[in-house]
């Protein structure tokens, strides 16, 4: 218990380091950083999602069925990759700006849990349909196990995508001052300590 | 004017009724409104790297703008009426701005620009695979239009942010 409570004032310290920051204050006081940076984070995210999308439709049989897959995946894939690092860039930059806040609002927990998701989809389609990709390559659709990570991958980013845009509407400074009930604190399922809503820190000055 | 309009609008009963809904509704619609960006943003990033040469080469132009060219289309419809809706839902913290009026004069050009090409390679397949494409101007543009859909992307979101405009912005006279 006392490592806990230890352990919890350290993650919370770290929090607050990151928010005092020199490149934190800098975002903070300036009027138009906090936007551009929103912007772009949202210029990376639609790269993100419409490029994942396309190759979702294609291993469903819905679109591009007549392209190759592995062709089409090389093709695209870097592009996406460069998107989602200059979404991770940004959306890191909007983090720090109000950290404790972030770290312990239900919908960010939610958005990175989701996010940790897909990678593990990822991962279990290169080790499904992505060991046989040469049987189906140019096939119209991908197997049934291709199929059902096209689909967990669709969901799971429009789901990114709402939780995300709800974070904005509850960690604004009118929002964030009722604190949320402590029932339904996020804690539990992710595995911190179960008093974890007890930390609720106030919020930094936020634009 | 416009403030009076957007006064009067937010009197209106489907403006009303988003109004009493809006903990889910404008989020909710918000959400939709990104998922067509992705659309779009998505459709036009082919198709430009495809102009560019940087993807898509296993795919003639033709092909690659009958792939993305209906998602283009079918986007910018959904973000039509899910920004129909966010107006009727907050008519005056959306009309009395300067970032969404000049987002909705670069949207107008854009839309413009993007359905007149998508015509022409329509109507003169060949001479766009072989001579228009490996064009300097033609490159040029289409870097241009989609720097003009990022611009667009940028106002959308500046539409909270409008006081960054300074005097510009009508909601800081207001």
């Amino acid at each position: 218990m006392l490592i806990d409570i230890e352990a919890l004032l350290k993650s919370d310290a770290l929090l607050k380091a990151l928010e005092a920051s020199g490149l934190a204050t800098r975002i903070r006081d300036s009027v138009f950083l906090f936007p551009m940076i929103e912007s772009t984070h949202v210029i990376g995210l639609a790269l993100v999602v419409g490029t994942i999308a396309i190759i979702d439709l294609r291993l469903l049989g819905i679109a591009s069925t007549h392209r190759s897959f592995q062709r089409m995946a090389s093709d695209i894939l870097k592009w996406t990759w460069g998107a989602f690092a200059l979404t991770a860039l940004t959306g890191s930059l909007m983090f720090i700006t109000n950290a404790s806040v972030y770290y312990h609002n239900f919908y960010f927990r939610t958005k990175m849990l989701l996010l940790a998701l897909t990678g593990i989809n990822m991962l279990f389609f290169e080790l499904s349909a992505g060991r046989t990709i040469h049987n189906w390559d140019t096939a119209p659709s991908a197997p049934r196990a291709g199929k059902a990570v096209a689909v967990l991958s669709l969901a799971m980013w429009i789901g990114i995508i709402c939780v995300g845009r709800l974070i904005g509407f509850t960690t604004s400074r009118a929002a964030v001052a009722p604190p949320p009930p402590a029932g339904v604190s996020f804690d539990d399922f992710l595995g911190a300590p179960a008093d974890g809503g007890a930390t609720q820190s106030t919020p930094a000055p936020h634009k | 004017m416009v403030k009076q309009f957007a006064e009067w609008l937010s009197t209106t009963s489907p403006s009303v009724f988003i109004q009493n809904h809006n903990g889910w509704v404008i989020p909710a619609i918000q959400s939709i409104h990104i998922i067509g960006i992705a659309a779009v943003f998505g459709s036009v990033f082919m198709i430009y790297l495809r102009i560019l040469g940087w993807a898509g080469m296993d795919q003639t132009l033709r092909q690659t703008t009958s792939r993305f060219g209906p998602w283009l289309t079918g986007g910018l419809w959904l973000m039509l009426v899910t920004g129909v809706l966010m107006v009727l839902g907050e008519p005056v913290r959306e009309l009395v701005t300067f970032s969404f009026w000049l987002k909705m004069l670069l949207v107008a050009v854009s839309t413009v620009i993007a359905t007149v090409f998508l015509v022409a390679v329509r109507g003169h397949d060949q001479q766009w695979e072989e001579r228009l494409i490996k064009r300097r101007s033609i490159q040029g543009l289409a870097i241009l239009t989609f720097l003009i859909w990022v611009c667009i992307i940028i106002l959308g979101r500046l539409i909270a942010y409008d006081h960054i405009w300074g005097p510009w912005s009508p909601a800081t006279k207001a």
